[in-house]
């Protein structure tokens, strides 16, 4: 193995053999595409892995519908320019209740427009296996993953029902109601998510990028007021401020950070240096103690 | 090489932005009471690049537990709720830092006896083992047993890091002699490199910095000889071998075999051979997303176009036509059982390589391994954390090679064939060429399944997946039904 095969290379390579074995081995797979930056990482791996075919799997968003408005932009742009297959699912009972990000606990909130809302989807399509841009660096639950985590019937995630994984193989024949969750991304850390959109020169959505923007201070967090659907509190008056995040989710949960970096180089440069890890800035996982844990055994990703 | 005990993140921060030198998987094991967390939480504290939430979180937790006399580092090895609340480890934890050139992905695995299994299944994936022992206890029945372990599943490269040297005033006597115990203990097996290490976890003597406590140790410190380890062995490079794992097409002309090398390089023009199926072509194209590749080595991701089209599907593995990979229906191999449920000669068995997956016709344990004595007692059956011998007839040949040949293409796995669940990962000891059942085995062949079973199925590369997949399924019906199959298709 010559030098010039870096660390990135030896990443890349391993995802693509999980993409090839997944896509071999399941009937009907699909790759949850979020719309952030691991999500653009694994569909450039997925395009990559099946090249000059299309990737042979359509995307799945979970649209909450508190999406930043960027990120849909970004969605659609991205399916037009690659020619892919996109489904786009709502929970539309929960969005009938009125189920929001500010007047329901971060956990309800969650567990209906996201955890729900993906397993009915995977049963409307009968999927059998959905890609995740999970990594085992973001949390401490995450750390015992497989690459092929296995569901019982009800999406379920048991850890005493997980399959050990030896050497390189990846065994994808499933028991009776079993689907799978395949995590391309196992091994990479956010810093090589970065790294790698810097070298493969990626176009990732803006709001990674500083730009003043109309921002609160909730809870000692920076929100930026993507609509006027959230009521605002006494006092709190959007002021405009250079901003921009580390994370994308749903836009009443997720902060900002105060930034100047404005184009790839110094995010990147700003990402690398960073003192503090990613999860610091999305609010749902400072919930409760163990909250990733139990959210995975419930279906969550 | 310099120590990075030092080291401060401002100056790690412009190596950041550099692709590093290689990924090298280090697996940790020995139990809890040997300070295993404790040694890799202070290996993390010293030289990684922590973040600063993740320090913080460690010294508030510790104050908590400690009184604050020391950061509690095993904090940071620690994962599910369900283990924090038992206070053990009972699965593989992945954890991931960089040093200044390398980044370093460390696999805890549990220490207790009844988790052989995730042991071996965590060692499958270590270029290099710690193995722990406390100072006080030195070597011990589950020292032997780990070496065992980590020999049968191919770990080159050991370190013993004998802990709590603080508990021993420091004794040079004391290493030596567990330092002499590792030595003859290790020459009983195939490690190409085994080596000793004096350590106070607890103080970082000899983690990431060199100790003041042990002058008498002029050694390398931990951190110092993983940074010296080559990430990927350069040297043993293997025949070339490429395990199809699906064909995939431009609809035009180009008809790509794509999979991961597995061992050894290729090169445009280079003869290759599938060898289930005897047919040779020359590379044409070496491709990958866009650009083509002059050479691809052990580890890339590629597709391969050959000059001819030669019939070849997933399960196939290409390979160097003067040095071919066995056409086994025949398998002797030592295996791992790793499921809760123990082996059942009634069940039926899927044998798993790189890419091919065929049905077993008989699952024979001849023995089971004594870990410590390393002798073989005959048994007829297995459960879980068991080392066994076994002997695999199958349905129909496989292209491998025997493990000590070719460590890539030599490894499997047993899968239940109606649960799906891996029950047992091997190394194929020994490969026999030809057919499998003999001459009373019921023929499953081509035209039969064609008549009926697979009538609706065409020529595309999707239909001759199913018509493999529906081959391979009646085979373990008739299996069940205690008739022998040979597949013949």
């Amino acid at each position: 193995m010559t030098a010039e095969y870096s660390h990135l290379d030896m990443l890349e390579a391993e995802s693509i053999h999980i993409f090839r074995e997944a896509a071999a081995q399941f009937r009907r797979p699909v790759l949850m595409y979020s719309i952030g930056k691991d999500s653009t990482v694994l569909l450039h791996l997925a395009r990559k892995a099946f090249w000059p075919q299309k990737p042979p799997f359509p995307l799945l968003h979970i649209d909450t519908t508190w999406k930043f408005r960027d990120m849909i932009e970004f969605r659609d742009k991205t399916v037009r320019d690659f020619g892919l297959d996109l489904i786009v699912y709502t929970n539309e009972d929960g969005v009938r209740r009125g189920v929001n990000p500010y007047d329901y606990a971060p956990s309800t909130y969650t567990d209906v427009m996201k955890t729900q809302a993906l397993k009915q989807a995977l049963d409307k399509y009968g999927f059998d296996a959905a890609f995740g841009g999970a990594r085992r660096d973001e949390e401490s639950s995450r750390a015992k993953e497989r690459v092929f985590s296995f569901r019982s019937a009800g999406h379920r995630w048991d850890p005493r029902r997980q399959r050990p994984e030896m050497w390189n193989l990846l065994n994808g024949r499933l028991g009776a109601g079993e689907t799978v969750r395949v995590f391309p991304l196992s091994n990479w850390t956010e810093r090589d998510v970065w790294r790698y959109i810097l070298r493969e020169k990626l176009d990732v959505v803006p709001l990674y990028f500083a730009a003043r923007r109309p921002t609160i201070e909730r809870n000692g967090q920076l929100l930026v007021v993507d609509d006027d659907r959230l009521p605002l509190q006494k006092g709190e008056v959007p002021k405009m401020k250079s901003v921009r995040f580390r994370t994308l989710g749903c836009w009443p949960l997720t902060a900002a950070v105060p930034s100047t970096a404005a184009d790839l180089e110094s995010v990147v440069e700003e990402t690398l240096g960073a003192r503090t890890s990613e999860r610091q800035g999305r609010l749902i996982d400072h919930d409760q103690a163990g909250a990733m844990e139990r959210k995975k055994q419930e279906g969550y990703f | 090489m310099t120590a990075l005990t030092a080291i401060r993140r401002e100056d790690l921060a412009p190596a950041f932005s550099q692709e590093l030198n290689g990924i090298l998987h280090l697996l940790t094991c020995g139990s809890v009471d040997d300070g295993k967390s404790t040694l890799i939480g202070r290996l993390l504290w010293d030289a990684s690049d922590l973040y600063d939430d993740q320090r913080e979180t460690i010294n508030r937790s510790s104050n908590a537990a400690t009184g604050g006399a020391h950061p509690d580092f095993s904090l940071l090895l620690d994962g599910l709720v369900a283990e924090r609340e038992q206070g053990i480890t009972i699965d593989i934890a992945w954890r991931y830092f960089d040093t200044a050139t390398r980044r370093f992905v460390i696999i805890d695995s549990p220490g207790h006896e009844q988790y052989t299994r995730n042991m071996a299944s965590g060692a499958s994936h270590a270029d290099v083992a710690i193995m722990l022992v406390d100072a006080r206890h030195g070597v011990k029945r589950q020292t032997r047993r780990h070496a065992a372990i980590l020999d049968i599943v191919g770990v080159k490269r050991v370190i013993l890091a004998v802990n709590k040297m603080d508990l021993v005033d420091w004794s040079q006597e004391k290493f030596r002699a567990i330092e002499a115990d590792f030595r003859e203990l290790t020459l009983r097996f195939g490690f190409r490199e085994a080596t000793t290490i004096p350590v106070s976890a607890v103080g970082g003597d000899n983690v990431a910095r060199k100790s003041e406590h042990m002058p008498w140790y002029t050694g390398p410190h931990l951190l110092e000889y993983l940074e010296r380890i080559p990430s990927r062995d350069t040297t043993a490079r293997g025949p070339f071998r490429l395990p199809v794992q699906t064909v995939l097409r431009d609809g035009v002309d180009f008809r790509g075999l794509a999979g991961t090398v597995a061992s050894g390089c290729i090169s445009v023009g280079d003869r290759v051979t599938d060898a289930l199926s005897g047919q040779s072509a020359h590379v044409l194209r070496i491709a990958t997303m866009g650009r083509d590749l002059e050479i691809a080595e052990q580890g890339q991701a590629v597709a391969l176009q050959l000059d001819s089209d030669i019939d070849v599907a997933r399960g196939a593995v290409i390979s160097a036509s003067d040095s071919l990979p066995t056409v086994a229906a025949r398998i002797e191999g030592r295996i791992v059982w790793l499921w809760e449920t123990p082996f059942d000669p009634g069940n039926s068995y899927l044998l798993r390589t790189s890419t091919d997956l065929a049905p077993i016709s008989t699952l024979a344990i001849t023995s089971l391994l004594d870990l410590e004595t390393l002798a073989a007692e005959p048994a007829d059956t297995c459960s879980v954390n068991d080392i066994a011998l076994a002997t695999i007839t199958l349905g129909r040949p496989v292209a491998i090679d025997a493990f000590p040949d070719n460590a890539p293409t030599g490894i499997f796995l047993i899968i239940d064939a109606l649960t799906g669940a891996s029950v047992a990962g091997g190394v194929i000891s020994s490969a026999t060429q030809g057919e499998g059942e003999g001459a009373s085995a019921f023929r499953l062949t081509r035209e039969l399944l064609e008549r009926g079973l697979c009538r609706d199925l065409g020529d595309s590369d999707e239909d001759r997946r199913e018509f493999q997949r529906r081959a391979n399924e009646a085979a373990l019906l008739l299996h069940a039904a205690g008739i022998p199959v040979k597949i013949e298709i």
